[in-house]
């Protein structure tokens, strides 16, 4: 176990030392500056009617926390999906286009050991990236809206409007996060499982990119009503009961059961034609 | 007793195209062995296959009678490797591209690293990020990474291609160092006839996925006795050869049997009414063998 953490160490340097890793975060602090400002000068939109129409104060519910969930959102849809899926399409596709499998895999390894390896820093990093995001998003939200307030949700394709108090909103909202980390982190073994094919990393990107708009979009055509089960979309999505104010437990473990089960099933899939690979330039 | 067993290995790429048809050898413990054939002759496969990266169709390898194919992990804890261009972690140092490494083999000992890094002279450079590393330095890496944790094999394909003659020259007193005072087996893939003619004890030549020859460089044979042959009358020269038992080729390079004394085939010729114009030692080599071979397939 203890070689297990050395050797996931050493594929966590590999993530880390890298600068792009810092530039993705600095584009995402960016991001938020820019979406934050958007909200300052144009305001919260369609929570804001919200919060209106259900007779609640603006002024109350204009916190840091109903801030950051709109900039999360946002920034996870623009940017989070295209930069989840790019360290993910890399993790294996670019170590094989560059030659660093061939080095890695002349040690007495297993190829199940490295991909498990690659798979757990994957995994890990977005679901800390999330986080990271979350907390950010978090912080300057208190910068522009202070301390306190209320906690407005609003997530109208789930059906969510919820309204908490700070402190009962701030640990929704920690749960909310934990949970969009977890669900994200399927976005990331589509990635991955494109990745143990010989293809070009960006191939696995746009493919990664391509299922899931896709996917999103039939689950939102309305075309698909009845088959929204098939869609790892919504399965995704169950991450926002949890900002709900009855959770629905059963429906949420329901959701995550399926999101781990293709998580493993995408891992093995990927395994298996890693396996099955010749590595030769 | 042989460390390294390449059995009758087949394989045949997607496209149909056969890259090596039953070829078997044996690396004996101690030797260096040179793996020689032409670009695309099948050199990398076969080392490829040794190092379980690639699959063979039939056949199988096996180091210290473990089987690659079988138990990879365990075959591969005997030998290190330079496998094609080493391609380290550029923006890593070179000592965390070890650590790195290292931690697949589960084995890490700095000491033991410093004195390797300190052997093929990278102890200046080893904290600098390999992105600012020449094409020597980065060879020298690959070579100290291979031999950590000391193995009892090493595997190097085409390991000089790309370096200056002075790193040839320094790659190759390296090997040969750790061959004499390691003690080491090392398998060599070369397309540098010299290259294997100055560091190999014996080859095997590869053509178009086939084994066309195995046995000792000319330049070790000792027991081979070559002469070039000058004479006006290269017909009369031959049919005395063929009563004595003496092998003559088109360009007069004579071999002569281990029953008679060279200068008894001179006299002989002489006798039968040759005209010798000269008579001289030849050592036959790893181009004319190679040469030869190809010219014959």
């Amino acid at each position: 176990m203890m070689l297990f953490f050395q050797q996931w160490r050493g594929e966590l340097l590999k993530l880390f030392a890298r600068r792009r890793t810092y530039l993705g975060f600095g584009a995402f602090v960016l991001l938020e500056v820019l979406i934050l400002w958007l909200i300052k000068v144009k305001g919260l939109g369609p929570v804001q009617r919200a919060i209106v129409g259900s007779g609640e104060s603006m002024d109350y519910y204009f916190s840091a926390l109903t801030v950051s969930l709109i900039v999360v959102s946002m920034s996870v849809f623009f940017l989070g999906a295209l930069y989840l899926t790019l360290v993910a399409g890399d993790i294996v596709a670019k170590e094989g286009e560059d030659g660093h499998l061939r080095l890695l895999l002349a040690r007495p390894v297993s190829r199940f050991r490295v991909l498990l390896l690659k798979y757990l820093t994957c995994f890990g990093y977005a679901f800390f990236l999330i986080q990271f995001l979350a907390w950010t998003a978090f912080v300057l939200g208190l910068v522009l809206c202070g301390w306190g307030g209320g906690f407005c949700v609003l997530i109208m394709d789930m059906d969510i409007v919820s309204f908490y108090e700070w402190d009962e909103g701030l640990k929704r909202y920690a749960w909310g996060m934990l949970g969009l980390g977890l669900s994200m982190t399927t976005m990331a073994s589509i990635a991955f499982f494109l990745s143990c094919f010989p293809i070009k990393p960006a191939a696995a990107t746009i493919g990664a990119l391509s299922y899931l708009l896709v996917d999103f979009i039939l689950r939102n055509s309305g075309f698909m009503e009845s088959y929204q089960h098939l869609l790892i979309t919504r399965h995704m999505a169950v991450w926002t009961r949890l900002l709900a104010e009855t959770i629905d437990w059963p429906l949420v473990v329901r959701g995550y059961a399926v999101v781990f089960a293709a998580n493993i099933t995408l891992f093995s899939l990927g395994y298996a034609v890693f396996e099955s690979r010749d590595l030769k330039s | 007793m042989a460390l390294l067993e390449v059995k009758h290995l087949t394989k045949r790429w997607p496209t149909g195209r056969l890259a090596l048809d039953d070829v078997s050898f044996e690396v004996q413990e101690g030797e260096i062995l040179g793996l020689l054939g032409h670009n695309g002759a099948g050199k990398s496969t076969i080392m490829g296959i040794t190092l379980g990266m690639v699959r063979p169709d039939a056949g199988e390898v096996r180091i210290g009678g473990r089987s690659v194919q079988k138990d990879r992990s365990t075959a591969l804890r005997q030998i290190g490797a330079i496998y094609e261009a080493a391609h380290f972690y550029d923006y890593l140092s070179g000592w965390q591209n070890l650590r790195v490494l290292c931690s697949l083999s589960g084995w890490w000992d700095e000491v033991e690293v410093k004195r390797v890094v300190q052997m093929v002279n990278l102890t200046r450079a080893i904290q600098q990020k390999t992105a600012t590393y020449s094409h020597g330095m980065r060879q020298r890496l690959a070579l100290a990474q291979a031999l950590l944790p000391q193995p009892r094999m090493l595997l190097l394909d085409e390991p000089t291609d790309g370096l200056d003659p002075e790193g040839i020259r320094e790659f190759r007193e390296l090997i040969l160092h750790l061959r004499k005072h390691h003690g080491l087996t090392i398998m060599l893939n070369s397309h540098l006839l010299g290259e294997v003619e100055q560091m190999c004890d014996r080859c095997v030549i590869i053509k178009d996925g086939k084994k066309v020859f195995e046995g000792t460089v000319p330049s070790q044979e000792k027991t081979r006795r070559m002469f070039q042959l000058e004479t006006n009358d290269m017909g009369l020269a031959r049919e005395v050869m063929d009563r004595t038992g003496a092998k003559m080729d088109k360009h007069g390079i004579v071999e002569v049997p281990m029953s008679m004394e060279p200068h008894d085939l001179v006299a002989a010729l002489v006798q039968g009414g040759a005209q010798v114009q000269s008579w001289q030692p030849h050592r036959r080599t790893l181009e004319e063998l190679y040469m030869g071979l190809s010219s014959k397939s």
